[in-house]
């Protein structure tokens, strides 16, 4: 036990008993992620109703110098609300949207709002906040924002922060900075841009402006079936050459159809190898015409079925298929372990056969269900954790996997962020000296590195052994 | 590397008020070295486009003007990947010209992109009238090298559009004026070029009418962009001396017939260019130099950009739905700053100067100040990541 009755006592006066969590079977609910392999209970939970309260609880650590974790709605994938700090602190009580100026495109949230939630305000006047994760339901804004979280429609429309105008965050010593603004252009360093993706560990943010989008004004979504993931993938090489952006292009293999076509009855031909939701947005008028161009498109690709959602209920299905992939795929196999990585769109080929003979080595089905348009991979891994050799091949496999996706000119996260899952990769992508840097960049925010320790930067001696499978995914 | 001037033309009174002397190296390797030397001997350097940029808010010189301009090769282009990797010595205009080939574009359109190198590019943060549709560096910039303090060789981001492992150092670099290192490598994504760009442009008499009808295109059709100028920029345009609405668009034929419908109910008057003739204005409106007497940029809540843009009484470049708008006077009495940037601040904004004449430049901050609590994590920045106060110091917000 690193904290003291006193400490508890002030927190409570601070932010009240209801906002103090301190009894051993409850803070089991906080002891892991989205990421389920490390588990760690916190010592005590601190959910703040507001900035003062969340900057006296900051000032309160800050004085016995204790580390803390924050944490959103705890859907991240990669272990970054992992508690690896006495205190959890979670912003689940500060989830009022403060204002919303239609006329200026702009919304200033607490940070615990569900992110739908934002969007879900504005649709009526036809606004909407591009980010959409798969677990939109759930995740907060907070929680976007430390991940950088993406999703299928970034493709045409960009990440969190692409959409982050200003925040509030709480420094590790009870601070509180206003940084960015409600306009366009910073004034002096971009430091919303600095903090936006650093997964938790500048401090705390508790609220955020951010920037709308006016919806399309209509939509075509197409679902179009191969029999094979080359021509899927060669399909979706060829639309973005010929300079059309889809809202999304989005992939789904024999294995996932399989799984979801069992949870849904979506109506996927049993015979699909793969299958491509290409969704195109924009001018009503025009879009029949760009629909039947990306089709024309996939014909050239050997596409054996490419058929319109008919109407939005339709389109709704096809989607939820897509954002459910993940939980359906429970029905294949006990266990399952699903990975994030990037290539560039153009070897997209490459890796779905590096892929293929990982799963031909390892002897482990390997399912693919992915954001095709930007070359972001998610392959499922599925294993039974009750075969010790299993989980060991599991592990290996997705190893494997990155170390290509790295080898070919991608990268190790499109959207589910480092944590503690991949820190020890971060040497494939990054020297010694970037590290560093980025580690410098950190201690500007958080000198004493107690706002999420010992995550994303690998640091000697605090490199997670993995010794299970990456996670399983709850949704 | 070659070390002098010899090689460049005669400094003008620009490059005389930016830098003393000028080095060309050739690799990442000579500007390492070239960083360590400045910093065991307390020499201040900045790439030649960030020391130009702030030429004018600076006391002394930079010691050491580094000229990236051996340093111009595109890396790696995969139009298939809509990626492309450059050294920071190409123009805008020349990658443009490489990327057109395949029919894309980096969208990012500063002020005379022949002129503007993609360093500077970034070290500025420029923008033009595109970031309407397409966003600015700071959404385009997905990967980055950059020497920093003690000569170090500094990656962040890759070359995938899609990446969040490790922090993000493109949003740090970008605007920064090259007060925190030198950029020497840059990954951005690209687009495809709109089909068929046209331009429908109305003139009005008054202000008002103007932005009333601005506002109005915004809210119904996904422009490219949208800018609205005063009477006598409009006339430096070639154009009657009126309040001019510009409204670009694109699309395929049904698209533009629609747009063109809409357009012309909003703006029954308009003239539409397309084809050459439309590039040819968009390009004088890109390319305005207004600078004699004081210029400034503001941004400030979009709606409210015709209001502070009425009361600067100034000439203005306003780009609509942006919130930014170019103010110009050819006054000389440094009380205009003060007043433009107090306006600036009734709408959550700010503002920057970018040009002013001689005389007055002692007596203007050429930047606004952040907040305290900003500016103290600015600061911090800036000694973590130059230490020795060497890289372009001074003449960044708040004097860093």
């Amino acid at each position: 036990m690193t904290i003291d009755a006193n400490l508890a006592q002030e927190l409570r006066a601070i932010a009240g008993a209801d906002a103090i969590v301190s009894r051993a079977s409850e803070l089991k609910v906080y002891e892991c992620d989205g990421w389920t392999i490390e588990k760690s209970a916190p010592e005590l939970l601190v959910m703040p109703h507001s900035t003062d309260e969340m900057s006296a609880v900051l000032r309160a650590l800050h004085r016995r110098g204790i580390a803390f974790v924050p944490r959103g709605a705890g859907t991240g994938l990669s272990g970054g609300a992992l508690p690896l700090a006495p205190v959890m602190i979670c912003t689940s009580k500060m989830n009022r949207i403060l204002s919303i100026d239609l006329t200026n495109r702009r919304v200033e949230v607490q940070s615990g709002v569900v992110n739908l939630h934002v969007t879900n305000a504005v649709k009526s006047n036809s606004y909407f906040y591009p980010p959409d994760p798969s677990s939109q339901m759930a995740c907060t804004i907070g929680g976007n924002i430390a991940e950088n979280s993406g999703g299928p429609h970034t493709l045409k429309y960009g990440v969190t922060t692409n959409h982050v105008l200003g925040i509030e965050l709480v420094l590790t010593d009870g601070e509180v900075v206003a940084l960015g603004g409600s306009v366009d252009d910073r004034c002096g360093y971009d430091l919303v841009g600095a903090v936006v993706g650093s997964e938790g560990t500048c401090g705390i943010v508790t609220a955020a402006t951010l920037r709308l989008m006016r919806e399309p004004e209509g939509h075509r979504t197409i679902l179009a079936t191969f029999a094979n993931v080359e021509d899927a993938t060669a399909a979706v090489s060829k639309i973005i050459a010929s300079g059309m952006i889809p809202g999304a292009i989005e992939m789904m293999d024999r294995l996932i159809l399989k799984a979801v076509e069992a949870a849904f009855h979506v109506g996927f031909s049993p015979d699909a190898g793969a299958v491509l939701i290409v969704e195109i947005d924009g001018l009503e008028v025009g879009l029949d015409e760009r629909a039947a161009a990306a089709i024309d498109l996939m014909k050239a690709c050997g596409v054996t079925e490419a058929k319109l959602a008919r109407d939005e209920a339709e389109r709704a299905l096809l989607w939820k298929a897509r954002k459910r992939a993940f939980g359906a795929v429970g029905r294949l196999a006990p266990n399952y372990a699903t990975q994030d990585g990037v290539v560039p769109r153009t070897r997209l080929p490459d890796i779905l056969r590096v892929i293929n003979a990982v799963s031909e080595r390892s002897g482990l089905a390997i399912g693919n269900v992915f954001h095709a348009g930007d070359g972001n991979i998610h392959p499922i891994v599925l294993y039974d954790e009750r075969e010790p050799d299993q989980v060991r091949r599991a592990i290996e496999a997705g190893r494997e996997i990155l170390t290509a996706c790295v080898e070919m000119g991608g990268s190790l996260t499109g959207e589910h962020g480092i944590g503690v899952e991949k820190m020890g990769e971060m040497p494939l992508l990054f020297a010694p000296d970037d590290l560093i840097a980025m580690t410098e960049l950190r201690r500007v925010f958080d000198p004493d590195e107690r706002s999420n320790p010992r995550k994303v930067i690998p640091t000697p001696g605090a490199c997670v052994e993995v010794a299970a499978p990456r996670r399983q995914v709850p949704l | 590397m070659s070390i002098g001037t010899e090689s460049a033309t005669a400094p003008n009174e620009i490059e005389r008020a930016a830098f003393e002397t000028i080095v060309e190296p050739e690799s990442v390797d000579e500007i390492a070295a070239l960083v360590r030397k400045c910093e065991a001997n307390h020499i201040t350097l900045a790439p030649v486009g960030a020391a130009r940029t702030l030429a004018q808010v600076r006391r002394t010189p930079v010691q050491i003007g580094i000229s990236l301009r051996r340093m111009a090769r595109i890396v790696a282009y995969e139009p298939d990947d809509m990626t492309v990797v450059t050294e920071p010595g190409i123009s805008v205009g020349d990658l443009n010209a490489t990327l057109a080939k395949s029919g894309q574009r980096l969208p990012v359109d500063p002020r005379d992109p022949d002129a503007t190198a993609i360093g500077s590019l970034i070290a500025a943060a420029e923008a033009g009238p595109l970031r309407l549709s397409e966003g600015t560096v700071r959404d385009l910039l997905i990967g980055i090298q950059f020497v920093g303090h003690g000569g170090r060789v500094i990656r962040a981001g890759g070359r995938v559009v899609k990446n969040v492992a490790g922090y993000d150092l493109m949003k740090v670099m970008t605007g920064s004026f090259g007060t925190l290192g030198i950029v020497t490598e840059a990954t951005f994504k690209v687009r495809p070029i709109p089909e068929n760009y046209t331009l429908a442009v109305a003139s009005f008499d008054d202000h008002d009418s103007a932005f009333t009808a601005a506002s109005s295109l915004h809210d119904r059709i996904p422009l490219i962009h949208l800018e609205i100028t005063s009477p006598r920029i409009s006339a430096t345009l070639g154009t009657p001396d009126r309040v001019l609405v510009l409204a670009g668009f694109a699309g395929i034929p049904s698209e533009l017939k629609h747009q063109r419908e809409l357009i012309a109910k909003i703006l029954p008057a308009m003239h539409v260019l397309d084809d050459d003739r439309a590039m040819q204005l968009y390009r004088s409106l890109r390319d305005l130099d207004f600078t004699d007497g004081i210029s400034a940029r503001m941004a400030v809540l979009p709606n409210d950009l015709a209001r502070c843009v009425r009361e600067s009484s100034a000439e203005f470049i306003a780009h609509i739905g942006s919130g930014i708008a170019e103010l110009f006077s050819t006054d000389s009495d440094p009380r205009i700053v003060t007043r433009w940037r107090s306006i600036a601040h009734t709408a959550r904004g700010h503002l920057r100067v970018l040009s002013a004449p001689a005389s007055i430049r002692s007596q203007i901050d050429f930047f606004d100040r952040p907040n305290a609590g900003a500016f103290k994590l600015m600061q911090r920045l800036k000694t973590t990541f130059d230490p020795r106060n060497v890289f372009n110091p001074g003449c960044f917000v708040g004097g860093l």
